[in-house]
């Protein structure tokens, strides 16, 4: 530890310094990030609608709109049908869309494209980025296009061509649209964190690896996927949390169909969505604090699993 | 297994090359073959946005340009295999002279540049439907492209200067308190922001910046700080301190070290930070229409949206035209950026 020659510099300045530095992330974050999670608590119990008044404070109807005790039932209440279903929804939603996109087909691209010439992979890489940076709502445009029902949807013009009958695909399979929809955006994050994890591994152990006679299948199996154990579980974990709070591009591509209505959505077209929120503020923020414990809990659990010895590493210089 | 003497080695090298050439074209194969989807749709945007005629949109326009561009394509690349660098750009300039002609034969009386009226027109969705229905009416469209650029740089500038002032701070400082700040950071940069926007909403209510744009420039700064504070930090830390001793040493003040020494040297993880800021921005739709009752302002999001609700059925061209304008500045920052987005790393987080 080498210390420069000390400087004397009173605790007036070092508290001027935090304030310069980290005072305005403390107020930005403390407005509109903390003071929200306090704010949906509160708003959950209440019984506010459009009014935005807060009516009979300490309530838990919003709460029995979503279930109803039963002493038949197992655990002493049963689910209302349309939270039940919203359940339901979300968790094929989420499975679905990870395990087929998220994870898998990232991984699919980060091992094909890194076994490419670099700028080769590079190119592919840029190609499924593109829908990560383009504007949800142009990217919805696209879907809408790609799937119409009618004889001008892309898909139908295709199948068409090919002697098929046109589909409707929003009508006969919604879950399907909005699980490819939001896989084809959300392969492009595990593609990154996979690539750079891949790039991270040395160059040597690969050529020891062929010395000692394995193909691509071994080296895959036994170098790359042993390297790649924390960022599959963080993709997993991250993108479930995401995938299970996202309604964006469900809600731009669907609008507020019944039949895609998980419970992320429920809870926005119930109150803000425009032009249909029924403005259900309280009911929309019960059903988010249900998907904030889950998030909490999440974010915890990835908290463990951060590199914390690293990330909390002291400052090397200390000159006051 | 080879062990017998003999000429093979030139044999086998042949043979593994081949082989790989054999996997390469494989892969490229199979990824280009995924691509498709993800393309296919961008390209018929463009090509809808200069050939449709008022209706609906015509394919004919689109495969007749694919059977163009796709085998110049691929000739392109199979040139690029084959021949020296030098004659490489020839080969570039030729594919796309050809397709530039092969385009004007093929197409040239289809593709035309009235469906972006809209940008001299301040009153295009009016003509087309009598009248506007979904929002109300319509502004120029040039209102909402500048109302979005504000948001978007603004908020860009915002979160780009707290992140790096308070990224320095984490990476040097030492402060009481310090490790139960990351350790909440590193919370909050995974907790799912988009949950809040009831409460974000009722916030803005009682702050009175409901239906001002600087509720969304706000919100969206704050949810995105934490991510990019640990980004900014990550870079920080990959930053010597050597260069910063020197500096101090030599009779330099802590700000003064990090005005003149230290911030040279994460410019690039600013502009990273900078340019997703920019695109987030400029792209945001929820906290947008969240944070307006009726339509106050308007933005590119939600003007595309209404475009769309109103004349999707009847004008293809306008609402594809208007989607082009409107994902290019994405884009091109997008492409203009790579090298430095690619440099980000989750600071702590990457294990």
């Amino acid at each position: 530890m080498h210390n420069p020659r000390p400087r004397r510099r009173n605790v007036r300045s070092a508290h001027a310094d935090t304030a310069l530095f980290l005072g305005p992330a403390i107020v930005l974050l403390a407005i509109f990030f903390l003071a929200p999670i306090v704010v949906n608590f509160v708003t959950a119990f209440s019984n506010m609608e459009q009014t935005v008044r807060f009516e009979d404070f300490p309530t838990t109807r919003q709460f029995d709109k979503l279930w109803k005790p039963n002493d038949a039932a197992l655990l002493g209440f049963e689910l209302r049908s349309g939270f039940s279903r919203a359940l339901w929804l979300s968790l094929i939603y989420v499975v679905f869309t990870l395990g087929i996109f998220n994870v898998t087909f990232a991984l699919i691209l980060a091992l094909t494209t890194t076994a490419l010439p670099d700028r080769t992979g590079a190119f592919f890489r840029a190609v499924w980025l593109l829908p990560r940076m383009s504007p949800s709502v142009v990217y919805a445009l696209l879907w809408l296009w790609v799937v119409d029902s009618s004889d001008r949807g892309l898909l139908n013009q295709i199948l068409g061509a090919a002697g098929f009958d046109p589909v409707n695909l929003r009508l006969d399979h919604p879950m399907a649209v909005i699980v490819v929809a939001n896989g084809l955006i959300g392969a492009s994050l595990g593609m990154i964190i996979f690539t750079s994890a891949i790039r991270s591994i040395p160059v040597h152990l690969f050529h020891a690896a062929r010395a000692d006679g394995a193909g691509p299948l071994a080296i895959t199996r036994h170098v790359v996927l042993p390297a790649l154990r924390w960022p599959l579980s963080y993709i997993t974990i991250y993108q479930a949390l995401a995938l299970l709070v996202s309604f964006e591009y469900i809600f731009l591509i669907m609008g507020p169909a019944r039949s895609t209505m998980t419970m992320a959505m429920l809870s926005y077209t119930k109150s803000l969505a425009p032009s249909i929120g029924g403005g259900q503020y309280a009911y929309g923020a019960a059903i988010s604090m249900i998907l904030i414990v889950i998030g909490i809990v999440v974010a915890l659990l990835m908290w463990r699993l951060a590199n914390m010895k690293s990330l909390l590493q002291a400052p090397r210089i200390e000159v006051r | 297994m080879g062990g017998e003497a003999g000429p093979n080695w030139n044999d086998l090298a042949t043979r593994a090359r081949r082989r790989r050439r054999l996997t390469m074209a494989l892969l490229t194969g199979f990824l280009t073959l995924v691509s498709v989807p993800i393309l296919l749709p961008y390209f018929w945007m463009v090509m809808i946005a200069f050939t449709a005629r008022s209706g609906s949109a015509e394919t004919w326009a689109l495969w007749r340009a694919l059977a163009i561009l796709v085998p110049l394509t691929l000739g392109y690349a199979v040139a690029y295999q084959i021949l020296a660098p030098r004659w490489r750009l020839i080969a570039g300039a030729g594919a796309l002279a050809l397709a530039g002609g092969l385009m004007a034969l093929f197409l040239g009386e289809a593709l035309h540049l009235s469906n972006f009226r809209f940008l001299a027109n301040p009153n295009v969705v009016e003509e087309i439907r009598g009248q506007a229905t979904a929002g109300g009416q319509f502004p120029w469209v040039w209102d909402a492209l500048l109302n979005s650029l504000i948001l978007a740089a603004s908020q860009t500038l915002i979160v780009v200067t707290v992140a790096t002032l308070a990224g320095y701070y984490l990476s040097r400082f030492a402060f009481r308190g310090r490790a139960g700040f990351l350790q909440g950071l590193l919370v909050l940069q995974a907790f799912p922001a988009v949950t809040l926007v009831i409460p974000i909403f009722l916030i803005a209510y009682w702050t009175g910046l409901l239906n001002t744009l600087v509720a969304p420039i706000l919100v969206i700064t704050a949810l995105e700080l934490p991510f990019f504070i640990f980004i900014m930090k990550g870079f920080f830390d990959a930053v010597p301190w050597d260069i910063e001793m020197s500096a101090l040493t030599d009779g330099a003040t802590r700000r003064q070290a990090f005005r003149i020494v230290v911030l040279p040297q994460v410019r690039s993880g600013m502009i990273a930070i900078g340019v997703f800021a920019f695109i987030k921005g400029w792209e945001e739709y929820v906290f947008v229409t969240g944070l307006r009752t009726g339509n106050s302002y308007w933005v590119m999001s939600t003007y595309l949206y209404y475009i769309k609700e109103d004349v999707m059925g009847v004008d293809y061209g306008l609402v594809a035209a208007v989607s082009l304008i409107y994902v290019l500045p994405s884009l091109c920052l997008y492409l203009f950026a790579q090298k430095y987005l690619t440099q980000m790393t989750l600071g702590g987080v990457k294990g």
